[in-house]
């Protein structure tokens, strides 16, 4: 009995190969079917606004006005993605497409097509972030997403705590801090770990004049400023006035937690709004967001981030990937993307089409004159140290842990 | 079969011409064995001996980020490697988690084997029950612990909050995997739960190895029960002890997805071990990062050398 059973199983098998075999043999050979290796960082919160859905969504619509070329979408999660896209590169099994963090390294090892050479109109991305992707006067980093960062505050605690203004300056975040704190909440979210560390340290070097560059663009990150801003950092933390060991926590845990109500001030990025609107904790009157304190009064410029589009040479595929990104890269698209995750656009024209909106309009004036990372081929590799070991600074003496962080740059 | 063509097809010859009159058929049976071993050692080169090669020149060549070779680089990646401010820590961390680790697990294995050794009710539901640590991810299990360790909400501190032990959620107490030390205290403890299965089962196993007579012959001697476990369990199931330490060893020692969920070796490098440590080093020095395999890759087979000397694993397991 058992052995028919078997016997009948090995037969189905069986069958199912063969006609699999032969529905793979009866495929209409159409001009050469490409598939375009597309991988993207999950801007998602959960998988119900994964960010595989919306590529999902345009890979389909793209798909089917060319039957010949497929895209395969590959969502890979912040905290990884950079990890990941590297490994990739480095085992030599390359994407067709990256989305998400972009390294100049890549431009300079040759392997990224030209923006002019996988994009009909390169001119309709934002001139404010073209230098970040350009290596030797070429733009390689395609914007696809921008965004800017803001100091959100919730203004239940900061009734609840006395406080009648908004932060402006470092003594305003510390002495308010210290009041929201005393109501059992955490005074101030400052994400120093490694998820993204780089961002969060320079918002408070603007604060006070500092950068990680020179604005000759030489590397100064064991300027004085810089040393005195994270002494003051170590003093807000030693205070009780944030999270503990802030070395140790990451962005996302934390933006979750402000937006739970359990935090008084953090500095984010409008991304911060769609976690507010899914956990349902903050009403819209609850929180509101405004220029980052600094030392001595608020910022006037504040760091733009722009994501990036990074076309790989390597399989060849040039023709498809112009389609595809000419494609992807059309106003609605940018504009689902932005609505989907309170994000800004990246090209002229979905940036006008946004020009009057509520939400996007005054983060999309600020974009054009903020401040950037570095984009010389040091810093990715700097990047990855700074995110390790900068909130260490808190823990040990500032001085010598951005002075090595400024040798390893001198290396690099 | 060939043999008993032999005969009728070779011509009839002296003892001596005939052996040397068939080297090949000499050579073909002593080769035999090859055709079932073949594919085992095929496989060990492939996945074994030559990632070691590789690993072994990756770490002599300059390598840029993105996996090119820009050329050699001499000993320069060991000699940045040991510059490095953070390396000493990070392998007197390795030293400490690994000799730990293994240490508890084994005293603990050791009383779970002889609990489940014993005849009690539920016996056949409590082994299963121990397999299950074994038979779930790893990653899974330290995510589970990270959660529970929130500083936040984590069940730990609300268990330690409600018997009043913990005075405030989010402070320094709280955090347990944000201070350095307490951070590698829970990560070794999960570290331990994860290993115990294997290590009470290879145990178990040896126990059960151990015919009832020899105890009953000590029994009638006279032997105290302390007396039967050093005199007859521990000299017997010594082989099974050496196999199990032997394997903790290598897999603590190279034991990479607790660390890596539960702190990412951080703050700093602080919670570290040589094997985060070169993951963490490959990102962007790949160089100096195989450099460092070497080194791991020394460490083991000179910890397993030693051991296997110091125990005198020869006689134990001939």
């Amino acid at each position: 009995m058992k052995r028919r059973i078997w016997g009948a199983a090995a037969m189905a098998v069986a069958g199912a190969l063969a006609l699999a075999a032969c529905s793979t043999g009866a495929t209409p050979s159409a001009s050469k079917p490409v598939t375009l290796k597309l991988v993207v960082a999950d801007y998602g919160t959960g998988p119900s606004s994964t960010s595989s859905t919306y590529w999902q969504g345009i890979a389909t619509a793209f798909h089917k006005k060319n039957p010949s070329i497929s895209v395969k979408v590959t969502a890979i999660n912040w905290n990884d993605f950079d990890t990941q896209v590297q490994t990739m590169v480095q085992n030599k099994q390359y994407p067709d497409i990256t989305e998400g963090d972009y390294f100049s390294t890549y431009a300079q090892e040759g392997l990224l097509y030209s923006a002019k050479q996988v994009l009909s109109d390169p001119g309709n991305l934002l001139p404010a972030f073209k230098n970040q992707g350009t290596y030797q006067g070429t733009q390689y980093g395609l914007p696809f997403t921008t965004s800017s960062r803001t100091l959100f505050y919730n203004k239940k605690l900061f009734t609840q705590a006395r406080i009648s203004s908004a932060p402006t300056t470092w003594a305003d975040v510390q002495s308010d801090a210290a009041k929201i704190t005393g109501l059992g909440k955490i005074g101030f979210g400052l994400p120093l770990g490694a998820e993204e560390a780089q961002a969060e340290s320079l918002l408070w070097m603007l604060g006070n004049g500092g950068n990680y560059q020179t604005s000759s663009g030489k590397y100064d990150i064991d300027s004085a400023a810089n040393i005195q801003t994270f002494e003051f950092l170590t003093k807000l933390v030693n205070a009780g006035d944030t999270e503990p060991n802030p070395a140790t926590k990451d962005r996302t845990p934390l933006w979750q937690q402000f937006a739970q109500g359990q935090i008084g001030m953090i500095n984010a990025s409008p991304a911060l709004v769609p976690i507010i609107k899914t956990a349902g904790v903050l009403t819209d009157s609850d929180w509101t967001s405004v220029p980052i304190a600094g030392k001595n009064g608020a910022l006037t410029k504040t760091l733009g981030v722009c994501d990036n589009v990074a076309a790989f040479k390597s399989n060849g595929h040039e023709a498809q990937i112009k389609k595809f990104l000419d494609f992807a890269y059309q106003d609605k698209y940018q504009i689902q993307f932005d609505k989907e995750y309170d994000l800004l656009p990246a090209t002229s024209t979905a940036a006008k089409a946004l020009e009057s909106d509520a939400i996007f309009g005054p983060f999309l004036k600020a974009l054009p004159n903020s401040v950037q990372y570095p984009s010389d081929t040091a810093w990715p590799q700097l990047k990855t140290k700074i995110q390790q070991t900068i909130g260490t600074t808190l823990t040990s003496d500032p001085k010598s842990v951005l002075g090595q962080l400024q040798q390893a740059a001198n290396a690099g | 079969m060939t043999s008993s063509l032999l005969p009728t097809a070779a011509p009839p010859a002296s003892g001596h011409s005939r052996r040397r009159g068939r080297p090949s058929r000499r050579f073909i049976r002593r080769a035999a064995p090859l055709a079932w071993i073949g594919p085992a050692i095929i496989l060990i080169v492939i996945v074994v001996l030559l990632p070691v090669v590789v690993m072994i020149q990756s770490s002599l060549q300059k390598i840029s980020p993105d996996g090119f070779v820009l050329g050699s680089a001499g000993i320069n990646n060991f000699i940045t490697l040991f510059g490095e401010s953070a390396l000493s820590g990070v392998l007197l961390r390795t030293v400490i988690w690994t000799v730990g680790v293994v240490a508890v697990t084994m005293v603990i294995s050791l009383g779970l084997a002889q609990l489940f050794n014993a005849r009690f009710p539920g016996r056949r539901v409590a082994r299963w029950a121990l397999i299950v640590p074994w038979a779930s991810s790893v990653m899974m299990t330290a995510l589970i612990f990270r959660w529970a360790l929130d500083p936040n909400n984590g069940v730990v501190n609300v268990v330690l909050h409600d018997v009043g032990l913990l005075k405030a959620f989010n402070s320094n107490e709280a955090d347990w995997l944000g201070r350095p030390v307490s951070a590698l205290a829970w990560m070794m403890v999960v570290a331990v739960f994860v290993s115990l299965p294997f290590s009470t089962y290879a145990l178990l196993s040896g126990l059960q190895s151990i015919p009832e007579e020899v105890y009953e012959a000590a029994r009638i001697d006279g032997a105290s029960y302390w007396k039967l476990y050093t005199g007859i369990t521990l000299p017997m199931i010594r082989p099974a002890i050496l196999v199990a330490t032997l394997i903790n060893v290598i897999n603590v020692f190279n034991s990479f997805p607790i660390i890596w969920e539960m702190t990412r070796g951080g703050p700093g490098y602080s919670t570290s071990t040589s094997t985060t440590f070169m993951f963490t080093l490959k990102q962007s020095y790949i160089g100096e990062s195989a450099a460092l395999s070497v080194i791991n890759f020394a460490m083991v087979i000179v910890i397993v050398l030693v051991y296997l000397r110091a125990t005198h694993w020869k006689e134990q397991v001939d």
